[in-house]
Protein backbone atom coordinates (compact mmCIF):
# COMPACT_ATOMS: atom_id res chain seq x y z
CA UNK A 1 0.00 0.00 0.00
CA UNK A 2 2.62 2.81 -1.13
CA UNK A 3 1.46 6.22 -1.38
CA UNK A 4 -1.80 7.22 -3.83
CA UNK A 5 -2.18 10.81 -4.64
CA UNK A 6 -1.91 13.36 -1.74
CA UNK A 7 -3.67 16.55 -2.12
CA UNK A 8 -2.47 18.84 0.51
CA UNK A 9 -3.93 22.58 0.58
CA UNK A 10 -3.44 25.29 2.98
CA UNK A 11 -6.43 27.62 3.58
CA UNK A 12 -6.56 30.67 5.46
CA UNK A 13 -7.67 31.50 9.17
CA UNK A 14 -11.18 29.70 9.21
CA UNK A 15 -12.31 31.49 12.00
CA UNK A 16 -15.68 32.06 13.15
CA UNK A 17 -15.35 35.69 11.53
CA UNK A 18 -16.68 34.69 8.69
CA UNK A 19 -19.64 36.89 8.76
CA UNK A 20 -17.00 39.90 7.68
CA UNK A 21 -16.14 38.32 4.91
CA UNK A 22 -13.01 38.90 5.20
CA UNK A 23 -11.37 36.05 4.09
CA UNK A 24 -7.46 36.05 2.87
CA UNK A 25 -7.28 34.77 -0.66
CA UNK A 26 -5.89 30.84 -0.84
CA UNK A 27 -1.93 30.66 -2.16
CA UNK A 28 -2.07 29.92 -5.78
CA UNK A 29 -1.83 26.63 -6.51
CA UNK A 30 0.24 25.18 -9.38
CA UNK A 31 -2.20 23.46 -11.55
CA UNK A 32 -0.82 20.45 -11.83
CA UNK A 33 1.43 19.20 -9.49
CA UNK A 34 0.97 16.06 -7.60
CA UNK A 35 1.04 17.97 -4.53
CA UNK A 36 -0.96 21.60 -4.83
CA UNK A 37 1.05 22.41 -1.24
CA UNK A 38 2.21 25.93 -0.24
CA UNK A 39 5.03 27.13 1.75
CA UNK A 40 5.51 25.54 5.24
CA UNK A 41 7.47 27.20 7.67
CA UNK A 42 10.69 25.33 9.10
CA UNK A 43 10.20 26.79 12.49
CA UNK A 44 13.26 27.71 14.51
CA UNK A 45 15.73 25.58 13.29
CA UNK A 46 17.09 27.27 10.30
CA UNK A 47 20.39 25.34 10.75
CA UNK A 48 19.58 24.13 7.51
CA UNK A 49 18.95 25.80 3.62
CA UNK A 50 16.07 28.44 4.95
CA UNK A 51 13.17 25.93 3.97
CA UNK A 52 12.14 22.37 3.17
CA UNK A 53 10.86 22.10 -0.95
CA UNK A 54 7.15 21.89 -1.13
CA UNK A 55 8.12 17.99 -2.08
CA UNK A 56 9.25 17.66 1.26
CA UNK A 57 7.44 19.05 3.03
CA UNK A 58 5.08 16.98 1.16
CA UNK A 59 7.00 13.70 2.24
CA UNK A 60 6.69 14.57 5.71
CA UNK A 61 3.13 15.17 5.71
CA UNK A 62 2.65 11.87 4.15
CA UNK A 63 5.12 10.09 6.64
CA UNK A 64 3.17 12.07 9.64
CA UNK A 65 -0.32 10.96 8.60
CA UNK A 66 1.09 7.76 7.45
CA UNK A 67 2.19 6.74 11.20
CA UNK A 68 -0.51 8.27 12.98
CA UNK A 69 -2.74 6.39 10.97
CA UNK A 70 -0.93 2.73 11.95
CA UNK A 71 -0.81 4.04 15.17
CA UNK A 72 -4.73 4.46 15.53
CA UNK A 73 -5.66 2.00 14.26
CA UNK A 74 -3.10 -0.14 16.25
CA UNK A 75 -5.08 1.21 19.51
CA UNK A 76 -8.68 1.56 18.92
CA UNK A 77 -9.00 -1.34 16.57
CA UNK A 78 -8.82 -1.68 12.65
CA UNK A 79 -11.84 0.10 12.00
CA UNK A 80 -10.47 3.50 13.69
CA UNK A 81 -10.43 6.05 11.96
CA UNK A 82 -7.97 8.99 12.48
CA UNK A 83 -9.53 11.94 12.21
CA UNK A 84 -7.76 14.88 12.85
CA UNK A 85 -4.80 16.59 15.06
CA UNK A 86 -4.12 19.92 16.54
CA UNK A 87 -0.78 21.40 17.45
CA UNK A 88 -0.40 25.41 18.68
CA UNK A 89 0.08 26.84 15.54
CA UNK A 90 -2.57 24.59 13.07
CA UNK A 91 -4.83 21.93 13.01
CA UNK A 92 -4.36 18.92 10.18
CA UNK A 93 -7.57 17.26 8.81
CA UNK A 94 -7.47 13.62 7.50
CA UNK A 95 -9.64 12.22 5.04
CA UNK A 96 -8.96 8.67 3.77
CA UNK A 97 -11.27 7.65 0.74
CA UNK A 98 -12.25 3.32 0.70
CA UNK A 99 -9.57 3.50 -2.14
CA UNK A 100 -6.77 4.57 0.11
CA UNK A 101 -6.94 7.68 -1.60
CA UNK A 102 -6.05 10.53 1.47
CA UNK A 103 -7.38 13.95 1.49
CA UNK A 104 -5.41 16.45 4.18
CA UNK A 105 -6.09 19.64 4.97
CA UNK A 106 -4.44 21.93 7.51
CA UNK A 107 -6.52 25.11 8.90
CA UNK A 108 -6.39 27.11 12.07
CA UNK A 109 -6.64 26.25 15.58
CA UNK A 110 -10.07 26.89 15.88
CA UNK A 111 -11.98 24.96 12.92
CA UNK A 112 -14.27 22.27 13.86
CA UNK A 113 -14.46 18.53 12.24
CA UNK A 114 -13.53 19.20 8.33
CA UNK A 115 -14.17 15.40 7.54
CA UNK A 116 -17.42 16.11 6.24
CA UNK A 117 -15.87 18.76 3.87
CA UNK A 118 -13.50 16.74 3.02
CA UNK A 119 -15.58 14.32 2.04
CA UNK A 120 -17.89 16.35 0.35
CA UNK A 121 -14.62 17.47 -2.03
CA UNK A 122 -13.65 13.81 -2.94
CA UNK A 123 -17.35 13.86 -3.66
CA UNK A 124 -18.47 16.85 -5.46
CA UNK A 125 -15.28 17.75 -7.16
CA UNK A 126 -12.74 15.11 -6.92
CA UNK A 127 -15.13 12.29 -8.29
CA UNK A 128 -16.86 14.21 -11.09
CA UNK A 129 -13.84 16.42 -12.58
CA UNK A 130 -10.73 13.69 -11.92
CA UNK A 131 -12.38 10.61 -12.71
CA UNK A 132 -14.94 11.52 -15.24
CA UNK A 133 -12.48 11.85 -17.53
CA UNK A 134 -11.21 8.09 -17.37
CA UNK A 135 -14.86 6.64 -17.31
CA UNK A 136 -15.02 6.15 -20.58
CA UNK A 137 -11.59 4.58 -21.03
CA UNK A 138 -12.35 1.81 -18.31
CA UNK A 139 -16.08 0.95 -20.26
CA UNK A 140 -14.68 0.11 -23.69
CA UNK A 141 -12.06 -2.40 -22.45
CA UNK A 142 -12.71 -5.54 -21.32
CA UNK A 143 -10.48 -6.49 -18.56
CA UNK A 144 -10.89 -8.20 -15.60
CA UNK A 145 -12.61 -6.14 -12.91
CA UNK A 146 -9.45 -6.75 -10.32
CA UNK A 147 -7.19 -5.36 -13.30
CA UNK A 148 -9.89 -2.40 -14.41
CA UNK A 149 -9.84 -0.95 -10.91
CA UNK A 150 -6.31 -1.02 -10.70
CA UNK A 151 -5.91 0.84 -13.99
CA UNK A 152 -8.41 3.45 -13.31
CA UNK A 153 -6.45 4.32 -9.87
CA UNK A 154 -3.22 4.17 -11.89
CA UNK A 155 -5.13 6.26 -14.44
CA UNK A 156 -6.14 8.98 -11.46
CA UNK A 157 -3.01 9.61 -10.32
CA UNK A 158 -1.30 10.15 -14.00
CA UNK A 159 -4.42 12.78 -14.68
CA UNK A 160 -3.18 14.54 -11.41
CA UNK A 161 0.39 14.38 -12.11
CA UNK A 162 0.73 15.45 -15.61
CA UNK A 163 1.26 18.98 -16.64
CA UNK A 164 -1.12 19.41 -19.23
CA UNK A 165 -0.85 17.48 -21.44
CA UNK A 166 -3.85 18.12 -23.93
CA UNK A 167 -7.16 16.82 -22.62
CA UNK A 168 -6.02 15.50 -19.44
CA UNK A 169 -4.98 19.02 -18.13
CA UNK A 170 -8.41 20.58 -18.70
CA UNK A 171 -10.28 18.35 -16.02
CA UNK A 172 -7.38 18.81 -13.44
CA UNK A 173 -7.79 22.51 -13.85
CA UNK A 174 -11.62 22.21 -13.84
CA UNK A 175 -10.94 20.04 -10.19
CA UNK A 176 -8.82 23.28 -8.91
CA UNK A 177 -11.12 26.08 -9.59
CA UNK A 178 -13.88 24.08 -8.43
CA UNK A 179 -12.30 23.30 -5.29
CA UNK A 180 -10.82 26.94 -5.18
CA UNK A 181 -14.58 28.30 -5.44
CA UNK A 182 -15.83 25.96 -2.72
CA UNK A 183 -13.11 26.57 0.41
CA UNK A 184 -13.19 30.07 -0.37
CA UNK A 185 -17.24 30.45 -0.58
CA UNK A 186 -18.35 31.69 2.91
CA UNK A 187 -20.49 28.78 3.41
CA UNK A 188 -17.39 26.98 3.91
CA UNK A 189 -16.36 27.73 6.84
CA UNK A 190 -18.43 25.89 9.99
CA UNK A 191 -19.80 28.14 12.44
CA UNK A 192 -17.07 27.21 14.91
CA UNK A 193 -18.15 29.55 17.57
CA UNK A 194 -20.29 27.41 19.00
CA UNK A 195 -19.00 25.01 21.74
CA UNK B 1 -20.61 18.29 39.79
CA UNK B 2 -24.19 17.29 39.37
CA UNK B 3 -24.77 14.34 38.53
CA UNK B 4 -26.82 15.02 35.76
CA UNK B 5 -23.84 16.57 34.20
CA UNK B 6 -21.96 13.17 35.27
CA UNK B 7 -24.08 11.53 32.59
CA UNK B 8 -24.09 13.65 29.80
CA UNK B 9 -20.31 14.25 29.74
CA UNK B 10 -18.93 10.69 30.13
CA UNK B 11 -15.37 11.43 31.77
CA UNK B 12 -13.91 8.06 30.93
CA UNK B 13 -10.31 7.78 30.89
CA UNK B 14 -8.69 4.79 29.27
CA UNK B 15 -5.17 4.94 29.75
CA UNK B 16 -2.45 7.24 30.47
CA UNK B 17 1.30 7.15 28.76
CA UNK B 18 4.35 9.01 30.07
CA UNK B 19 7.20 9.68 27.59
CA UNK B 20 10.26 10.65 28.88
CA UNK B 21 12.66 13.19 27.09
CA UNK B 22 14.57 10.62 25.23
CA UNK B 23 11.33 9.10 23.30
CA UNK B 24 11.26 6.12 25.72
CA UNK B 25 8.32 4.58 27.30
CA UNK B 26 8.45 4.89 31.65
CA UNK B 27 4.36 4.70 32.43
CA UNK B 28 1.74 2.93 31.47
CA UNK B 29 -1.69 2.10 32.77
CA UNK B 30 -4.99 1.30 31.34
CA UNK B 31 -7.71 2.53 33.57
CA UNK B 32 -10.58 1.32 31.38
CA UNK B 33 -11.70 -0.84 28.79
CA UNK B 34 -11.88 1.25 25.32
CA UNK B 35 -8.46 0.61 24.02
CA UNK B 36 -6.70 -2.60 22.36
CA UNK B 37 -4.21 -4.71 24.44
CA UNK B 38 -0.82 -4.26 23.77
CA UNK B 39 2.21 -5.81 24.41
CA UNK B 40 5.10 -3.76 26.13
CA UNK B 41 7.15 -4.15 23.01
CA UNK B 42 4.12 -2.40 20.93
CA UNK B 43 3.88 0.36 23.84
CA UNK B 44 7.67 1.09 24.09
CA UNK B 45 7.41 1.02 19.83
CA UNK B 46 4.25 3.57 20.25
CA UNK B 47 6.25 5.83 22.51
CA UNK B 48 8.96 6.38 20.40
CA UNK B 49 6.79 6.98 17.18
CA UNK B 50 4.89 9.65 19.12
CA UNK B 51 8.12 10.98 20.58
CA UNK B 52 8.86 11.52 16.95
CA UNK B 53 6.11 12.35 15.09
CA UNK B 54 5.42 15.14 18.09
CA UNK B 55 8.42 16.70 16.93
CA UNK B 56 7.96 16.76 13.26
CA UNK B 57 4.57 18.24 13.88
CA UNK B 58 6.38 20.92 15.87
CA UNK B 59 8.05 22.03 12.83
CA UNK B 60 5.63 21.08 9.89
CA UNK B 61 3.44 24.42 10.05
CA UNK B 62 2.23 26.84 7.32
CA UNK B 63 3.01 29.74 7.44
CA UNK B 64 0.83 32.13 9.93
CA UNK B 65 -0.43 34.96 7.57
CA UNK B 66 -0.65 37.33 10.32
CA UNK B 67 2.65 37.83 12.42
CA UNK B 68 4.07 34.64 13.86
CA UNK B 69 3.15 34.33 17.19
CA UNK B 70 5.24 35.00 19.99
CA UNK B 71 5.57 31.62 21.34
CA UNK B 72 7.96 28.63 20.18
CA UNK B 73 6.26 26.21 18.02
CA UNK B 74 4.25 23.05 19.81
CA UNK B 75 4.10 19.53 18.71
CA UNK B 76 0.50 17.87 18.65
CA UNK B 77 -1.87 18.68 21.54
CA UNK B 78 -4.36 16.69 20.99
CA UNK B 79 -5.74 14.15 18.47
CA UNK B 80 -8.92 12.68 17.78
CA UNK B 81 -9.86 9.51 16.21
CA UNK B 82 -13.99 7.40 15.98
CA UNK B 83 -12.31 5.27 18.84
CA UNK B 84 -10.70 7.85 21.14
CA UNK B 85 -9.23 11.13 21.76
CA UNK B 86 -5.74 11.57 22.76
CA UNK B 87 -4.31 14.76 24.81
CA UNK B 88 -0.78 15.39 25.14
CA UNK B 89 1.01 17.57 27.48
CA UNK B 90 4.52 18.07 27.00
CA UNK B 91 6.69 19.92 30.29
CA UNK B 92 9.12 22.35 29.71
CA UNK B 93 11.81 19.21 30.44
CA UNK B 94 10.44 17.42 27.57
CA UNK B 95 8.21 14.87 29.26
CA UNK B 96 5.09 14.10 27.72
CA UNK B 97 2.18 13.14 29.42
CA UNK B 98 -0.41 11.28 26.95
CA UNK B 99 -4.11 10.72 28.34
CA UNK B 100 -6.63 9.06 26.02
CA UNK B 101 -10.18 9.34 26.61
CA UNK B 102 -13.47 9.05 25.42
CA UNK B 103 -13.94 10.97 22.09
CA UNK B 104 -16.12 13.27 23.43
CA UNK B 105 -14.43 14.43 26.70
CA UNK B 106 -14.33 18.06 27.27
CA UNK B 107 -12.03 18.23 30.24
CA UNK B 108 -9.23 16.04 29.73
CA UNK B 109 -6.59 19.27 30.42
CA UNK B 110 -7.83 19.49 33.62
CA UNK B 111 -7.02 15.51 34.14
CA UNK B 112 -4.09 16.25 32.55
CA UNK B 113 -2.46 18.79 34.99
CA UNK B 114 -3.97 16.90 37.87
CA UNK B 115 -1.61 13.98 36.87
CA UNK B 116 1.21 16.24 36.69
CA UNK B 117 1.17 17.59 40.17
CA UNK B 118 0.71 13.71 41.05
CA UNK B 119 3.73 13.00 39.35
CA UNK B 120 5.23 15.88 41.01
CA UNK B 121 4.79 15.22 43.94
CA UNK B 122 5.12 11.16 44.22
CA UNK B 123 7.41 10.73 41.18
CA UNK B 124 9.98 13.66 41.26
CA UNK B 125 9.75 14.12 44.80
CA UNK B 126 10.82 9.97 45.40
CA UNK B 127 14.24 9.60 46.72
CA UNK B 128 14.54 6.62 44.85
CA UNK B 129 13.26 7.58 41.68
CA UNK B 130 15.82 7.88 38.99
CA UNK B 131 14.84 10.76 36.19
CA UNK B 132 14.16 9.22 33.18
CA UNK B 133 13.97 6.06 34.08
CA UNK B 134 10.42 3.55 34.21
CA UNK B 135 8.21 5.10 36.71
CA UNK B 136 7.75 2.12 40.13
CA UNK B 137 6.52 4.33 42.60
CA UNK B 138 3.44 2.63 44.59
CA UNK B 139 2.87 5.63 46.00
CA UNK B 140 2.02 7.27 42.78
CA UNK B 141 -0.25 4.28 41.36
CA UNK B 142 -2.38 4.52 44.26
CA UNK B 143 -3.01 8.16 44.07
CA UNK B 144 -3.63 8.03 41.01
CA UNK B 145 -5.87 5.01 40.52
CA UNK B 146 -7.85 6.65 43.18
CA UNK B 147 -7.85 10.05 41.37
CA UNK B 148 -9.05 8.61 38.11
CA UNK B 149 -11.28 6.47 38.87
CA UNK B 150 -13.14 8.80 41.12
CA UNK B 151 -14.22 10.70 38.07
CA UNK B 152 -15.83 7.94 36.56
Amino acid sequence: MGPHVIKQWLSGPASSSAATGATKPLRPQSGSSVVSAGELDNGPARTRPSRLSAEDDAKLVFGTVFSLRNMVRKLGGPDDHFISYRTGQYKLHYYETPTNLKFVMLTDIKTNNLRMVLHQIYVSLYVEFGVSSITIYVVKNPLSRRYLEAIALLFIDIVVAVEHPGGEGVANELFEMGLESFIVCPQFYPPSGKG
Amino acid sequence: MLDTDKAQNPRVVFALIIINKAGGLIYQRDFHEGLTKLSVNDYLILAGTFHGIHAITARLMPRPLAPPPPQKPTGIEVLESDAFRLQCFQTLTGTKFLLFTEPHQTNADVVLRRVYELYADYVMKNPFYQSEMPIRCEAFDRHLGSYVKSRQ
